[in-house]
């Protein structure tokens, strides 16, 4: 190992991937838009001279490979390294990276780790992944401009690579502010069915504690996290996960996939309510588990074994309540109520329709359901998501149809309601942690694995 | 403001010297200190003999016999018995050609360091100069039979500092291509 071969690994394993030619290795770049030589041509210039200027002499002189590239208007870019590959796979190989397909699909940096001996290594290694997986489009601010974050895009489903390439950021104190999970309860938290979760996990990294600690070695890259922190008004700095507090998680459902054989087995069968519970169930040494355990306590207020909300046509939501007999058996009270009289009947508890303490249908939802109703009707719809504020499309539809109705369609027991109007509904799950809290228990080789048994109707009555 | 060639001189020795440290590191040598100094390099090198006696006293000798001669940078990479020195010699033009590597080789001669770095700031070299470096390696590789029968090899190289990114980008010319390869032969020095 060497500081240019680190940062060569850095950039093999964030975008390497092995097809079945003897003699051509590629390299990824997946930039997107950020890349694309129609948005950005300048940009997309600079990206070329990063391949050649930066790249090429290295593989050249290490690996005696010869280097190209292409570009689609997409704005992906694949660097080409031609040549003898021997030395290049038998590198990988004593690290027991394999070689085949899409490296970091499969990677496991555990044994490249040791050999990353001081911070500077470190830090070569990391500067190799972000220029290949670490995105610094604007668009990964939190919250606002005043936030830029580089974010660390890796495919797959290897956990314990982004956990180590958690730590290794956190070796070098450039602490990530967050892990967003390739795992259905934080790519599709409100909605059990939907089975495009497999997003890809999203690592975290204010773009202030990555300039000072972190590395680049494409001038591209540095030149947008500049431009990104101009944005700023202030230094973002980031605390050390052992020392992070965590505020009271959204709520997610249980999800048909949460046994997905995609998922490692030491995750699969397991509910997450926040991305820091995931850090303390793979046994991480920096994840708060104090803060983990407060959580757990009162697990039930964050989980739903219903779908907290689905949106659709009248049929989608048809089938959804078919398919399944404890929605199915339910006798249904319509009620056809007018928005306002919706809007208005909001109570302390913010839940609605519900039969004691803490329970009913959140009115958070029930407005978000009623714009999406109205966004459909009028034509505001991009995809599933109404288009703009969804306060002030009720406000304008109210002005002109003041007494506009939803039918309301009420079940039984807590089980989920649903919305209709004019061709469209919306299924809202309950809020019910005194019945949820008896659906919880934890793995008995884990105690932060939380399992949601699934609800039946003796829960209810 | 655009900075002058002196103002990058800390970034560019911070730099080098963590990638040297690193890659000792990574062969299990952890007594090396490398220091840095700009001027003239027998007095640099009695302060540095002054400063850090425990690891630098084994300059001693040297400092003696050396002629005075003024350098932009200078490094001096020691365990406390042995050391080697590595010159830069840093420039902020739109290219660099013969006439800067030509002053590279002969500081290197005149001082017996050994290593030798060209850089320029943010640019590259002439093509003149990249030709000749390109394809005829002795120019980068000096081999010098001294008057009492002792062989002394001379390594330099060329490559260019990018101050967007902090960090080189090598061009593959020259022995001493890049900093690993500086480090490696630098590393033989003191196993």
């Amino acid at each position: 190992m060497d500081s240019d071969r680190a940062y060569l690994l850095g950039l093999i394993i964030g975008g390497g991937i092995w097809g079945d030619a003897e003699d051509v290795f590629r390299i990824r770049l997946p930039y997107k838009q950020w890349g694309s030589y129609e948005s950005n041509p300048l940009r997309a210039g600079q990206i070329s001279k990063d391949v050649m200027k930066v790249v090429s002499p290295y593989f050249r002189a290490i690996y005696g490979l010869s280097i190209s590239y292409d570009t689609v208007t997409s704005g992906e870019w694949n660097i080409l390294c031609e040549g003898d590959l021997t030395e290049l796979r038998a590198e990988l190989e004593s690290y027991d990276i394999v070689c085949e397909g899409e490296i970091r699909k499969t990677a496991n940096i555990n044994n490249i780790v040791p050999a990353l001996v001081d911070d500077n290594l470190k830090r070569r290694f990391i500067a190799g992944l972000a220029d290949t997986i670490g995105s610094t489009k604007q668009s990964h601010r939190r919250f606002t401009d005043d936030k830029q974050m580089i974010s660390f895009e890796i495919n797959g489903f290897e956990y314990h690579f982004v956990c180590a390439l958690c730590k290794l950021l956190h070796s070098i104190k450039c602490y990530p502010d967050q892990i967003l999970w390739n795992h259905p309860n934080f790519h599709c938290g409100m909605n059990p069915y939907d089975k495009r979760w497999k997003k890809g996990f999203k690592l975290r990294v204010y773009l202030d504690q990555y300039d000072k600690f972190g590395a680049f070695a494409f001038a591209s890259k540095a030149t947008s996290i500049k431009q990104n922190i101009e944005l700023e008004s202030q230094i973002n700095v980031a605390i050390p996960c052992e020392d992070r507090e965590i505020k009271s998680p959204s709520m997610s459902c249980v999800h048909s996939d949460e046994n997905s054989s995609l998922l490692p087995t030491d995750i699969r069968g397991g509910h997450y309510i926040h991305n820091k519970h995931v850090c303390a169930v793979l046994g991480c040494e920096h994840a708060p588990y104090s803060e983990v355990r407060k959580i757990l306590c009162k697990a039930e207020n964050y989980i739903n074994p219903f779908p907290i909300m689905v949106k659709g046509t009248d049929n989608d939501i048809e089938s959804i309540i078919n398919a399944d007999p404890l929605f199915k058996n339910r006798t249904y009270r319509q009620e056809e109520l007018t928005i306002s009289t919706i809007l208005n009947s909001k109570n302390d508890s913010h839940l609605m329709w519900g039969n004691g303490i803490n329970s009913g249908y959140p009115v958070s939802k029930i407005i978000r359901a009623i714009a999406f109703l109205i966004a459909a009707d009028t034509g505001q719809l991009n995809g599933l998501r109404p288009k703009g504020s969804e306060e002030q499309i009720i406000i304008s539809y109210l002005e002109r149809n003041p007494q506009a109705k939803v039918k309301c369609n009420l079940p039984d027991i807590l089980t989920p309601m649903y919305f209709s109007m004019n061709g469209y509904s919306v299924l809202i799950g309950p809020n019910n942690p005194n019945v949820y809290k008896n659906l919880i228990s934890y793995d008995d080789n884990n105690t932060y694995k939380l399992k949601v048994r699934q609800i039946i109707e003796d829960d209810l009555k | 403001m655009k900075k002058n060639e002196i103002a990058h001189y800390p970034e560019i020795t911070r730099f080098i010297e963590a990638q040297l440290k690193s890659n000792f590191a990574a062969k299990g040598i952890k007594d090396i200190e490398i220091y840095w100094k700009s001027g003239e390099l027998t007095t640099k090198i009695k302060e540095l003999i002054e400063e850090h006696p425990e690891k630098c006293q084994c300059m001693k000798t040297y400092s003696r016999n050396m002629y005075p001669l003024n350098l932009d940078i200078f490094g001096i990479i020691t365990n406390g018995e042995k050391f080697e020195i590595v010159i830069l010699e840093v420039k902020l033009r739109e290219s660099v050609g013969l006439a800067e590597w030509s002053q590279l080789l002969g500081y290197n001669v005149v001082s017996n360091a050994k290593f030798g770095l060209l850089i320029n700031i943010d640019n590259g070299a002439s093509s003149r100069l990249s030709a000749i470096l390109s394809s005829d390696e002795d120019v980068s590789k000096i081999i010098r039979r001294k008057n009492h029968g002792e062989e002394m090899t001379h390594l330099l190289g060329f490559m260019q500092w990018n101050t967007i990114t902090q960090n080189f980008e090598y061009s593959a010319m020259g022995q001493l291509w890049s900093l690993s390869a500086l480090s490696q032969e630098l590393i033989k020095q003191f196993i």
